[in-house]
């Protein structure tokens, strides 16, 4: 791992980078400093966002009653009444038994400016955190239905404590639930840095004060990170700048269906975009990473039931087949002669012995994050095009994994991340090659 | 005799020496610009074709699929080298006609005229060409990802509709730009590509009109395709 990379706060005057409403100015200059501040992001959440401003003010009260507090709501505009929902929820404090509440949680409600997305959301969360000189900061998700009080202590108290830098979240998710987190992203970002970081775009993190100000200190607010791909970034920036990482178990994650229209290729192309722009950005750090480090887990662990997932198995073995049928030309490009070759022997399997291998799976992933940086195609399209091999493997996993417990699921999961371990030299020696001709 | 002898024999010999004399100069002209622009042209096509290779447009231009155009065409020469050749015509051709324009002949000043000022024309037609063909590899590869990616079956079709949609426009743009037969082009034009819409719309309406209705239904009625029930969340 790198050598420890951020800064430490120093007494320099605090600079000021991003633009600020004048309201937000003059309730910044009246509230002075903070120990704490918990972000929410939002954008049209007021059916769910009631919830979630009352859990963290519960948390705050019950857990941090003699710490000065901050709860900011960073808004991208919304027109259905959420800033009006965040400003007038409160929390009857008796009936949650909580009575020796010492200082009053302050509120923030305030837009953001730049390219909207959530990242822009947080770029502002940063700021004020930087300008209030926060301790400990913490961002969860708006359209949560599960967040407890207890949640704002697992994200807060490892920074506030422990001095860790950052706290990614550990949920129990259904074996079906995440299927790119489990197929791409853990297992990627586990055999790139070393850390066993299992939901690296969780959505819910904790961080410390001067962990936001590296954030803002990097010049990404402009790129794509402003509109997406924020949560694989805090996640990887954290670990490559060499930060302490811990994650808490918050139990089950229940939220809002994302919108059903959110089409899977655009999903795909956000988070394989994030990740292998990042790992051109750190290539150094990564390259010289040979294996994996457990993580520390913070919080209680206990079994909980999840929401069945249904999947319709032959719909993503055809599309994978059309894929061979259609853009093998294209994945030969990207991929080379020899894996294509080998997806085209799958073409014919009967579906219930329909399987891309892990090994196969690793050298699809690796090639195409080596495509990705030699520009092999329109990066866009090149991201787009790997849609029908992720239902392929999506598909597999389903197949593999139909009649274990989600504890046996949780297996064939690390079984995947041993093999894109073992694999990694073949991306290093790739990484550096020429294009491929 | 003699009178006779000076003005009918001698008189049209010297008349024409001295025309020959007059014109001598410019020939002489001539066969300068023509010698140093043959000179320029060799030079220059080779510097061309160097420099390209250099910065490796061979390369990029496999990765956009025009040395694969190029060959489905009969073309075997990489573009490096008919980026050379082209400078080595261009060049030679100027020379060419700056060299007969010292000549100072009128219907040669005249052509040279017309071509020089025809010259943008066909430099900005053959931007439109080499841009449309660009364009529509690009948007044909996308539509073709993104109707596999939504599991239409006529996914080549579509992207190949799309493509030559691109290309034939781009055509019909070149030529207006040179002035053939504009209004030709244009009505041509209009007619395919309204046939097209017309045919692809009869084609949607009567060959998949299960498949339109339900997706009115979807779009307009919000009401979901009846399907197995698939409620993965990738994230």
């Amino acid at each position: 791992m790198g050598s420890y990379q951020m800064k430490v706060h120093d007494a320099r005057p605090l600079r000021s980078t991003v633009s600020l409403s004048e309201e937000t100015e003059a309730r910044l200059s009246d509230i002075g400093r903070t120990d704490l501040l918990v972000g929410i992001p939002s954008y049209n959440n007021a059916d769910t966002i009631g919830h979630v401003v009352r859990a963290v003010s519960a948390g705050l009260a019950k857990y941090f009653p003699d710490h000065r507090a901050v709860l900011v709501n960073s808004d991208g505009g919304s027109s259905d009444g959420t800033t009006e929902v965040v400003a007038r929820s409160v929390v009857d404090y008796g009936a949650l038994l909580i009575s020796d509440r010492q200082s009053r949680l302050q509120k923030i409600i305030t837009p953001y400016h730049g390219i909207p997305g959530k990242g822009s959301a947080f770029r502002t969360i940063f700021e004020i955190a930087r300008r209030l000189e926060a301790k400990a900061c913490a961002v969860v998700d708006s359209d949560l239905r599960s967040i407890t009080p207890e949640w704002i202590e697992l994200l807060l108290r490892p920074i506030l404590d422990e001095q860790y830098d950052y706290v990614a979240p550990y949920y129990l998710r259904h074996k079906y639930d995440g299927t790119i987190t489990n197929s791409i992203v853990y297992p990627l970002t586990r055999a790139l840095y070393g850390q066993r970081i299992r939901q690296p775009i969780g959505g819910d993190f904790g961080f410390s004060g001067r962990l936001a100000e590296h954030y803002l200190d990097q010049h990404v607010w402009e790129s794509d990170v402003a509109r997406f791909g924020i949560d694989i970034w805090m996640t990887t920036e954290a670990i490559a700048s060499g930060a302490r990482v811990c994650q808490s178990f918050l139990g089950a994650k229940i939220h809002n269906p994302k919108d059903p229209s959110a089409d899977l290729a655009d999903m795909l192309m956000q988070v394989l975009g994030a990740l292998f722009a990042l790992m051109e950005e750190h290539h150094k750090v990564w390259i010289t990473q040979n294996e994996s480090m457990p993580v520390k887990i913070f919080g209680f662990q206990y079994e909980v039931g999840v929401e069945p997932v249904h999947v319709n198995v032959e719909r993503m073995i055809m599309a994978f087949r059309q894929g061979t049928d259609d853009l093998g030309f294209l994945w030969e490009r990207m991929l080379g002669k020899e894996i294509v070759g080998e997806l085209l022997l799958l073409r014919s399997s009967p579906l219930n012995e329909f399987r891309i291998p892990d090994d196969l799976w690793v050298r699809i992933i690796y090639e195409a994050a080596v495509a990705y940086h030699h520009r092999v195609l329109p990066r866009e399209h090149l991201l787009k095009a790997l849609t029908p091999l992720y239902l392929g493997r999506t598909a597999t996993f389903v197949l593999e994994t139909q009649g274990l417990t989600s504890a046996e699921a949780e297996r064939r999961v690390e079984q995947l991340c041993m093999a894109f371990e073992k694999g990694k030299p073949y991306l290093v020696n790739r990484w550096n090659d020429e294009p491929r001709a | 005799m003699q009178d006779f002898f000076d003005k009918a024999l001698l008189a049209p010999l010297e008349h024409l020496g001295r025309q020959v004399l007059g014109i001598l100069p410019n020939v002489l002209a001539m066969v300068i610009i023509m010698g140093v622009g043959f000179a320029v042209a060799w030079v220059l096509g080779h510097v061309v074709e160097r420099v390209l290779r250099v910065v490796r447009l061979d390369h990029l231009c496999d990765r956009l699929g025009v040395n694969a155009a190029l060959v489905r065409g009969g073309v075997k020469a990489d573009p490096s080298h008919l980026a050379g050749r082209m400078t080595y015509w261009s060049v030679t051709l100027f020379a060419m006609i700056a060299g007969l324009g010292a000549l100072n002949l009128k219907p040669i000043n005249q052509f040279a005229q017309s071509f020089l000022a025809y010259i943008p024309h066909v430099l900005v037609a053959g931007v439109i060409l080499i841009a449309g063909y660009l364009l529509s590899n690009f948007i044909s590869q996308g539509v073709l990802i993104a109707s596999v990616n939504a599991g239409l079956p006529p996914a080549r079709l579509i992207a190949s509709l799309s493509r030559w949609g691109v290309r034939l426009f781009a055509l019909a743009m070149a030529l207006e730009e040179l002035g053939i037969a504009a209004s030709v082009v244009i009505v041509g034009f209009g007619i395919t590509f309204g046939g097209i819409v017309l045919a692809a719309c009869l084609a949607f309406g009567l060959g998949a009109k299960d498949l339109a209705k339900d997706y009115l239904e979807r779009t307009l009625l919000g009401r979901e395709r009846n399907r197995s029930p698939d409620d993965l969340r990738h994230l």
